[in-house]
């Protein structure tokens, strides 16, 4: 009997981080039909785990990759580009927001302009006060972009790909800081 | 009595074997080696077919798992440039807006 009730709470407990994963909407499949440059990207983690192994930990980009990578359960992206706007609405991506507005997730970033009707959010899942999850949302008039990474991540690891792996170099806030100086001087 | 020696002696004494049966016991052991070395011959056949198999077998599974993890590593390549690319992109405006402010 306690046998049986403690699978059923095993199973509870398993649904209920199962329903936490982020969902993308089918929707999104019907618009690469519409879209002119469309990337869909899907690694869950035997892929990311099948990836890990073909990056050399003697290579300092491949290993640095594999530490970010090496908590994460899954990246999904998908990225649409259309040669007009209006070719996608927001209803697209209205179930997406839907599963974003909940407890588990967090908005940390939202940027909009009114002028080129540009939107771009950023939000985290916390796990026990860890980052779990982290999601993308970017929508231009002309293209839509969505990246879910679920597991631990470090958003500072990211930026540390930068200039590695073929990924384009960011200015981090300190290197600005101090080319102001610089230029103060 | 003399009768009953004579008998036994009869069926104790050497007898003298026929000439066929020499050969036949040659004939007997020479097919008994023949049809092992002819099992030996097919199992040794069966081993290499199956070394060889296995061996083709696992450079084909390797070269599958090989394009696989290419695959796979390409793909990742690609999902953390965008990803990257567009938290760099967010940050950069959020970066100006404040500055503006």
């Amino acid at each position: 009997m306690i046998a049986i009730r403690t699978v059923f709470i095993l199973c509870i407990t398993l649904a209920s981080l199962r329903a936490q994963e982020l969902k993308l909407p089918p929707s999104l499949d019907r618009l690469a039909v519409k879209a002119t440059e469309v990337v869909d990207v899907t690694l869950d983690a035997n892929l990311l785990q099948l990836a890990s192994r073909f990056l050399s930990d003697k290579n300092p980009d491949d290993a640095q990759v594999k530490k970010v990578i090496a908590g994460l359960k899954g990246i999904f992206v998908r990225s649409f580009e259309f040669e007009k706007a209006g070719e996608y609405s927001e209803s697209d991506v209205a179930s997406l927001r839907t599963q974003l507005h909940t407890p588990a997730w967090s908005r940390i970033v939202g940027v909009r302009s009114m002028k080129s009707s540009e939107s771009s959010e950023v939000f985290v899942k916390t796990e026990g006060g860890k980052i779990g999850g982290l999601a993308i949302l970017v929508t231009e008039p002309k293209q839509l972009t969505i990246v879910s990474i679920e597991g631990a991540i470090d958003p500072d690891q990211l930026n540390e790909l930068g200039g590695h792996f073929g990924i384009p170099k960011i200015e981090s806030d300190s290197k600005r800081k101090d080319n102001g100086n610089r230029k103060d001087q | 009595m003399e009768d009953f020696e004579q008998q036994l002696r009869n069926a104790l004494g050497r007898k003298q074997q026929p000439p066929t049966f020499e050969a036949k016991v040659f004939a007997a052991v020479a097919a008994q080696r023949s049809s092992r070395s002819v099992f030996w011959r097919w199992a040794t056949e069966v081993a290499a077919v199956v070394v060889i198999a296995s061996g083709f077998w696992m450079g084909y599974q390797h070269e599958i798992q090989q394009r696989a993890g290419e695959a796979a590593k390409a793909r990742l390549e690609i999902a953390l440039k965008i990803t990257v690319t567009e938290l760099s992109k967010i940050q950069k405006t959020v970066r100006t807006s404040t500055e503006e402010e």
